[in-house]
């Protein structure tokens, strides 16, 4: 079966500390219960947490809907960015089906990253590791101001930013992540096509700027 | 130093009412503090419990479920764990002998997520505390089965088409008892179609000639993508079928080619009689085939893009050397004649993909038959002794079944399809006529992200 593989990049840094951690682990939580009552991503979505703080680090390795469990989340130390698209980049080698002779792989990784400040290690070397690899969507989220979405531009063209980083608003990010999912897994299944770009997502709520 | 002597010294000579009200005041502040201690105890302990890493792996409904909880920390007496009941969840918790495991077993009825509560005392505390708990949760996933809704088409659609369609052409056994291949074919709505009211896309049209004794059979499989596929497949596979119908009606100048083709294969002249023969059959059913859809879009003053549909179309007779097959096939699918006797399984032709997965070619795209080189290579034909089966099918079976252009290529996976048919009730046996019913129940199988429309027709 061809699997449609979702990797989340969460920023779990000491600035996420309160409220906007507690929502992100509210927001996940939320993400996979609504996608378990969707029949097309219930079949085909995978998904994987990677959080990263000073160290990047996979929470949830690439899991089926149906056997995911939430990880522990907690905030604390700097924002290792680039390390967390490093890692990134080995998890895909390691975790996706390739095309074979005989077995269709894998359809390309839908990835979404929340971050909430600037990286604060070497971003460039993560950002080459990850260019050479292959993903269907890339969706990059600014939480608050102190991100800069000028950043995050160099790692996706998808860049979207939260005005305030606050639970609400948070809510509503992984509300559209959840139903960006469900239409990814559709998509694959009626037209056997990758998601590529954001005019195929459900348009973002008030909440979610697209940033141009 | 003596008690008294401390008591003097603490009480700085004042007197015994103002001393005591000194002791009281002290005894309250310091009570105060020393029950916020053990309640900050309670809260450290708590706390500790809630990160302990206690797994309740995810349940699904219908499963039968086996799991060993475990609780990894000694300090915790006392441990029960509760709120699964066989009545509700059809879940049971029983506690291990080492009393710090639980088992949770049985076959979940109902999906959802459920809190089981941990209750527990623990030792070393300052003093003996009633029971502390913990909320854990455990997961009992819904079938995706269950989650399919089949919601009907909206009444009033335009281009109306049936769910399901199925159809038996029987050609009855000769006076001696030989018997003579018939054509089963069943197609049915998808189950993405279905979960969004969508129609049917699929199609086909089944034909044989009792006179001439040619099969005609076509499938076509309308694009998702396009908002009146469903009426491009229909038109394609009666255009194409008629046209046929009418070119082999009278067929002695196509069967002496095709006697002449058997006899001297090689020669030039046999091979551009048969060429051109084919050409103006099947390759003319596919031509006149997309000038109707063209027409019918002007008509209603659409794009013909909006009908696009697949078309896989064959042909097939019986002469006394052996069986002449001739094809034309525009997307993806597969057509593949399929022979036991000698463990062979040949395409006539393959699926056409584009550079991006989910890209094919449509019938009723103009550069088909605008390079005529491109064009020939999608006619087939065959001469060839015998064959277990002549198999037309949409994506919606090809893809669950072969995946990969490989895999079609393959015998063995052939093999596997005719066996999968039979082991699943599908009585492939001469002029079996419950054999439409038959297949039509096959094409409900399960195959996890494939629920496309399907369509097989099978000539056997």
């Amino acid at each position: 079966m061809r699997r449609l593989p979702v990797y989340l990049l969460l920023d779990t840094s000491g600035s996420m500390y309160g409220e906007p951690i507690e929502a992100v682990k509210n927001g996940v939580q939320t993400l996979i219960s609504t996608l378990r009552g969707d029949p097309y991503a219930l079949e085909t979505a995978y998904i994987s947490i990677i959080t990263f703080n000073s160290v990047a680090q996979q929470v949830t390795p690439l899991t089926e809907l149906s056997a995911f469990q939430q990880p522990q989340i907690e905030a604390s130390g700097c924002t290792a960015l680039g390390e967390a698209l490093t890692l990134l980049a080995q998890k895909v080698d390691t975790e996706i089906v390739k095309t074979t002779q005989e077995v269709k792989g894998d359809w390309k990784p839908l990835v979404f990253l929340m971050t909430d400040g600037e990286p604060t290690d070497d971003l460039q070397k993560g950002l080459d590791e990850f260019k050479k690899r292959k993903f269907g969507m890339v969706v990059a989220c600014a939480a608050g101001q102190g991100a800069n979405t000028n950043t995050l531009k160099q790692i996706t063209e998808n860049v979207v930013q939260l005005d305030t980083a606050d639970s609400a608003t948070i809510k509503a990010f992984f509300k559209w992540v959840s139903a960006s999912i469900s239409t990814g897994s559709q998509k694959v299944e009626d037209t056997h096509g990758d998601v590529a770009s954001m005019s195929e997502l459900p348009p973002p709520p008030p909440e979610v700027n697209i940033v141009v | 130093m003596n008690i008294e002597k401390a008591i003097d010294l603490l009480s700085n000579g004042e007197s015994d009412e103002r001393m005591s009200g000194f002791i009281k005041y002290y005894a309250n502040k310091l009570w105060a503090e020393y029950n916020e201690y053990l309640m900050n105890e309670i809260v450290v302990i708590e706390n500790k419990v809630k990160e302990l890493p206690i797994v309740i792996p995810n349940a699904s409904i219908r499963k039968p479920y086996n799991a060993i909880v475990s609780i990894p920390c000694e300090e915790m007496t006392d441990i029960t764990l509760s709120g699964l009941t066989e009545e509700v969840q059809g879940l049971k918790i029983e506690k291990q002998e080492d009393g710090k495991s639980f088992k949770i077993s049985g076959t979940p009825k109902e999906s959802g997520t459920f809190d089981v509560t941990l209750r527990y005392k623990y030792h070393g505390l300052s003093v003996e505390r009633p029971y502390l708990e913990r909320m854990l949760q455990i997961i009992i996933n819904p079938d995706p089965r269950d989650l399919w809704k089949d919601i009907p088409v909206p009444e009033d659609m335009e281009y109306p088409k049936d769910n399901t369609a199925k159809e038996y052409v029987k050609v009855a056994a000769l006076s001696d008892g030989t018997p003579q291949k018939d054509i089963v074919a069943a197609s049915k709505r998808g189950r993405s179609h279905a979960q969004e009211g969508k129609p049917r896309d699929d199609d086909f049209r089944l034909y044989h000639d009792e006179k001439t004794n040619w099969y005609v059979i076509a499938v076509s499989d309308g694009a998702g993508s396009a908002p009146y596929s469903r009426e491009g497949s229909r038109i394609a596979c009666n255009v194409a079928v008629e046209h046929c119908k009418e070119q082999l009606a009278d067929s002695e100048n196509f069967d002496d080619d095709i006697n002449l083709y058997h006899l001297d294969q090689k020669s030039e002249a046999a091979g551009k009689a048969i060429s051109a023969d084919i050409y103006k059959i099947v390759g003319n059913a596919a031509l006149k085939a997309h000038k109707a859809i063209a027409a019918e879009a002007q008509q209603k003053g659409r794009k013909t893009k909006e009908y696009s549909t697949t078309l896989l179309l064959a042909i097939c007779k019986k002469y006394d050397f052996g069986w002449f097959v001739a094809s034309f096939w525009v997307g993806d699918g597969a057509i593949c004649l399929y022979n036991q006797a000698d463990k062979t399984a040949m395409m006539l032709g393959m699926p056409d993909e584009g550079e991006y997965a989910g890209q094919t070619r449509f019938l009723t795209m103009p550069e088909i038959f605008s390079d005529s080189n491109k064009f020939y290579q999608r006619m087939n034909c065959r001469i060839v002794p015998d064959f277990t089966a002549l198999f037309l099918m949409t994506d919606g079976v090809s893809d669950p079944k072969f995946e990969t252009d490989a895999n079609l290529k393959s015998y063995d996976k052939w093999n596997e399809l005719w066996a999968d048919l039979k082991e699943n009730g599908v009585e492939l046996t001469d002029d079996n006529e419950e054999a439409a019913n038959q297949l039509l129940n096959w094409l409900d199988f399960w195959s996890p992200g494939n629920h496309d429309d399907r369509t097989i027709a099978i000539l056997y």
